[in-house]
């Protein structure tokens, strides 16, 4: 296929943390607003007068001097931040959101604000730290929206005299809209037959819309768009199966690409820095405040495994079971970053289940954080490709 | 300071064999070796009395792997009374003793109800299964209700009793596809539902977000086996994890609510206020008396310490909560022998060196370090993370404020679990508050439990370091990993303090027989 016009300029937005759009916001004026989980409702972050940014550590080499705050047990995602935090990488932010959404995200976290890391010199800097719920229901809605008031709302208009109205926010959910529908519109190009968006291009462009601000994405997001309904698909498709990756926290597009070069198609992504759900619409009405709004569908499409509700760990497999279906694919990649606890349960569950109770064919892994050299991943993979595909020829499932 | 008045044995490493039990008992003098004796023979008539007249509990002897593990119920108290005389000796025995009686009968409840074993249906039907690490005092109102929990009976106890308990269930897990970095407690749990090898019995479950994450997703195993296949419907109690936040408590208190209108729904049974009260009241007293333990820790003569305070409070703070009085007798029992030994200056060891807090999860399968932490090198362990628990005094009598009151302070005893006050809830708890209680007890040591798997814990590592060297205090890290003594071994455990103490400190131990012990195939 003909290389997309804007690929490389996605791809260099997620080469830096502080990467143009964020360098050129801040100097128009705006206050960055870091934060590390999904579990964070991202229009609360995009107030006029502020941006969010949600924390990566591309390029990362050495985590020496994360390991020795929190040892080589916690995953590599959580130390690479805080590596990337004590060397200054995240010196551009304003403030950190950081949900409890996990005990190793959490001491990052805290790690982060004991070390002082981002707010020297910074008089209105703030760390605030969340408690989210771990079911879905009405009581758990209760807390969402509170702490959201506490650790959002207030301390950004207290700080920096944001506009935290209900009007304001219904207009940060216009925005937010905005981009989820052009990355749903750009993702259903994944569904054809000869697909004309490869699951590397499109986890670069999704991604950059947790990695910068997104009201300056718009423009090329549309053109990309267009681009993609009058692109040609290759005549001989480089890919003999689809899957759909799911799991943990993916913020490097280098591992789509590894799965990719094997020879699979990355047909849906269910991930951490996914597009499902994390770039679903959020539906506002008037009969209601809008932050509820936020909240209750935040709360209710989230498939984070800290949901432990019967409920919800039975919805985790009919959600992939859906996707995988309306995505056409031919089989599930579980995987989780190594280290990780509430993913080894869910990613352990889940590919029995799927396998067993769906009949998908499933390869489970765990994964460093960084994706270079790690020629053994690639054989598995080649071989979970080899195998569905022996089956597809048999016309098995 | 030094006791020169001991009696009894002092070498104590002489008892140690190669094989699974000790070469002799150990002798205390006359009197004491008569009473540790007797209260031998004691547990051992418990044990029978209880559990193996009855032809079910012979079966389940045979239907469950980890039942074997009870055999070597009276060398754990063995482990735990060494080197002790005098008051210190009956003090043990009123905790460890009772702490036996009470699993007995959790076992024999278990079996009773278990549809493999007993089958009885109708004591099932009142019977609510909980987690191991769960606060009971979701159970205070329900004096007709039988709170269960089968992950105490068939991992946290075998671990206790025999160090190689949980290795099958943690191997059965791995196999199944669970990674191997996560907490081998959990882990065997689930080991425990995915070989299909716990009673099946109850009306309901309530599980709890306890200690961690992996101990929360551990739960999701249960809940699929429970649930999906055995047909008991289980109830989450999500408590939250920043618990000294005033903006979380409704939440917790509206989970509680929920928890016990799950809970009269499945059972048929209401909720019982003034049981609740009378329960409250001897949570209390629990309280009042472990904080009058631990005052007197603070003195050069601590009475109630170590590992014999730590099982103890898990038992009756967090399984017991008020629901039983025998514990409040022994409370009573322990605060009197703990006041005799402090007028009379006693001490459990020949000498004391070393005042230390230990701090972070202990290793289970090496549960009693700590009496060998005093023996062999004279370190006090004065207190410990897990008895560091509520200081509050909840509601105690019937009056319509205290009703509203009550949901609350059930609310605040959940989240304020053992283990999980200092899990969860910031860094104030974990890290900030361990220097105070340096402070507090006059203690010159720290002895840091790393549980290589215990995430949150290990995420404070640097943390700890470094405030340790700003306030020069000696922080010891000990590296082990809960339940699976593969990974370090018991004298692996050892030898952490034993370089420590020589090449940091240069002493030499007061008692060297315990140094190196070949415990390796010990129980």
């Amino acid at each position: 296929m003909k290389d997309l016009k804007y690929l490389t300029w996605f791809e260099d937005l997620l080469q830096e943390a502080n990467n143009e759009l964020v360098v050129r916001a801040r100097e128009e004026g705006k206050r960055c607003v870091s934060y590390i989980c999904e579990n964070s409702p991202e229009p609360l972050l995009n107030l006029d007068g502020c941006f969010s940014v949600r924390l990566r550590a591309p390029r990362t080499g050495s985590m020496e001097m994360a390991t020795y705050y929190m040892t080589s047990f916690l995953c590599e995602y959580s130390r690479a931040l805080l590596e990337r935090a004590i060397e200054g990488g995240y010196n551009f932010s304003d403030c950190l959101i950081a949900p409890d959404g996990c005990s190793m995200i959490n001491r990052c976290a805290e790690n982060m604000e004991l070390l002082h890391t981002m707010d020297k010199g910074k008089e209105h800097f703030f760390y605030e730290h969340m408690e989210i719920p771990m079911k879905a229901d009405d009581n758990g809605l209760n807390l969402y929206v509170l702490q959201c008031k506490n650790h959002i709302l207030t301390p950004l208009k207290e700080n920096f005299g944001i506009d935290v109205s209900d009007a304001a926010i219904r207009k940060a959910v216009t925005e937010h809209n905005r981009v989820c529908e052009l990355i749903r519109a750009i993702g259903e190009f994944r569904k054809g037959e000869k697909p004309v968006i490869t699951g590397y291009e499109y986890s670069v462009i999704t991604m950059a819309t947790y990695a910068a601000p997104k009201a300056m994405l718009i423009d090329r997001l549309e053109e990309t768009l267009e681009e993609l309904r009058k692109r040609e698909p290759d005549v001989k498709s480089p890919f003999r199966v689809r899957v759909a990756l799911v799991g943990s926290e993916i913020d490097d597009p280098e591992f789509i690409k590894l799965v990719e070069e094997t020879g699979a198609f990355v047909c849906v992504d269910r991930y951490c820095y996914g597009s499902f759900p994390g770039r679903d619409p959020i539906t506002l009405t008037d009969d209601e405040d809008a932050l509820t709004q936020i909240c209750r569908q935040y709360m209710y499409r989230a498939q984070c495994p800290r949901y432990m509700n019967t409920a919800k760990l039975l919805e985790r497999r009919s959600y992939v079971d859906r996707l995988a279906r309306e995505y056409g694919a031919d089989g599930i990649l579980y995987e989780q970053v190594k280290f990780c606890d509430p993913w080894a349960y869910d990613r352990m569950l889940g590919s029995h289940i799927m396998r067993n109770e769906y009949g998908y064919p499933v390869l489970s892994i765990d994964r460093p954080y960084t994706v270079s050299g790690v020629g053994q991943l690639r054989t598995r993979i080649q071989a979970f490709i080899e195998s569905v595909e022996i089956k597809k020829l048999h016309g098995g499932s | 300071m030094k006791d020169e008045n001991r009696i009894g044995t002092q070498n104590l490493g002489s008892l140690y064999t190669d094989g699974r039990v000790r070469s002799r008992r150990e002798w205390r003098g006359v009197v004491d070796t008569a009473y540790d004796f007797s209260r031998w023979l004691h547990n051992w008539i418990t044990m029978f009395r209880v559990v193996l007249v009855k032809p079910r509990n012979i079966k389940a002897m045979f239907r469950y792997r980890w039942m074997a593990s009870y055999l070597a119920v009276p060398m754990m108290i063995d482990r735990h009374t060494q080197g002790l005389r005098n008051e210190h000796l009956r003090i043990c025995h009123e905790e460890q003793d009772l702490i036996v009686e009470d699993v007995a009968k959790l076992l024999d409840k278990l079996f009773r109800g278990d549809r493999r074993i007993g089958n009885d249906k109708e004591f099932s039907s009142k019977v609510v299964l909980v987690d191991e690490n769960e606060m009971q005092s979701i159970m205070m109102g329900f004096p007709t209700v039988v709170p269960l929990s089968r992950e105490i009976a068939s991992t946290y106890i075998p671990v206790l009793l025999n160090q190689r308990a949980a290795l099958h269930y943690i191997d059965v897990a791995q196999e199944y596809g669970l990674a191997g970095d996560v907490c081998p407690m959990p882990e065997a749990e689930a080991g425990v539902s995915i070989d299909d090898d716990a009673p099946v019995l109850g009306c309901c479950a309530v599980q709890c977000n306890t200690t961690c994450d992996g101990s929360l997703m551990g739960n999701s195993v249960i809940s699929k086996r429970l649930e999906l296949e055995d047909g008991i419907p289980v109830f989450q109690l999500a408590t939250p994890l920043r618990h000294r936040e005033d903006d979380v408590q409704e939440y917790a208190a509206q989970e509680i609510r929920n928890a016990i209108a799950f809970i009269e729904e499945k059972t048929g049974e209401k909720w019982d206020w003034t049981h609740y009260f009378e329960c409250a009241k001897r949570v209390n007293y629990a309280t009042e008396c472990r904080l009058n333990w631990l005052e007197m820790n603070r003195t050069d003569y601590p009475q109630v310490f170590g590992s014999n305070l730590a099982l103890y409070t898990e038992t009756n703070y967090m399984a017991i909560s008020g629901r039983l009085k025998v514990f409040e007798d022994a409370d009573r029992k322990i605060s009197a022998l703990a006041e005799k030994a402090f007028k009379k200056k006693r001490m459990a060891a020949n000498e004391y060196r070393h005042r230390a807090i230990i701090w972070g999860v202990q290793s289970h399968y090496y549960m009693d370090f700590l009496v060998w932490l005093l023996n062999c090198w004279g370190i006090v362990p004065l207190t410990d993370m897990l008895s560091m628990v509520n200081t509050r005094m909840i509601a105690d009598t019937d009056t319509p404020e205290n009703r509203e009151q009550a949901i609350y302070d059930i609310a605040w005893l959940t989240e304020n679990m053992i283990m999980r006050n200092r899990t969860h809830g910031g860094y104030k708890v974990l890290l900030d508050e361990l220097w105070e209680f340096v402070e507090e007890f006059n203690a010159d040591m720290v002895i840091l439990w790393e549980h290589m798997s215990c995430k949150a814990l290990d995420g404070m590592h640097g943390m700890f370091e470094e405030k340790a060297r700003e306030k020069g205090i000696h922080l010891v890290w000990v590296s082990h990993d809960l339940f699976d003594p593969r990974v370090i071994s018991r004298q692996g455990v050892r030898d952490q303090i034993n370089s420590y103490m020589r090449t940091v400190m240069n002493e030499e131990p007061v008692d060297p027989s315990l140094e190196i012990l070949n415990d390796a195939e010990s129980w």
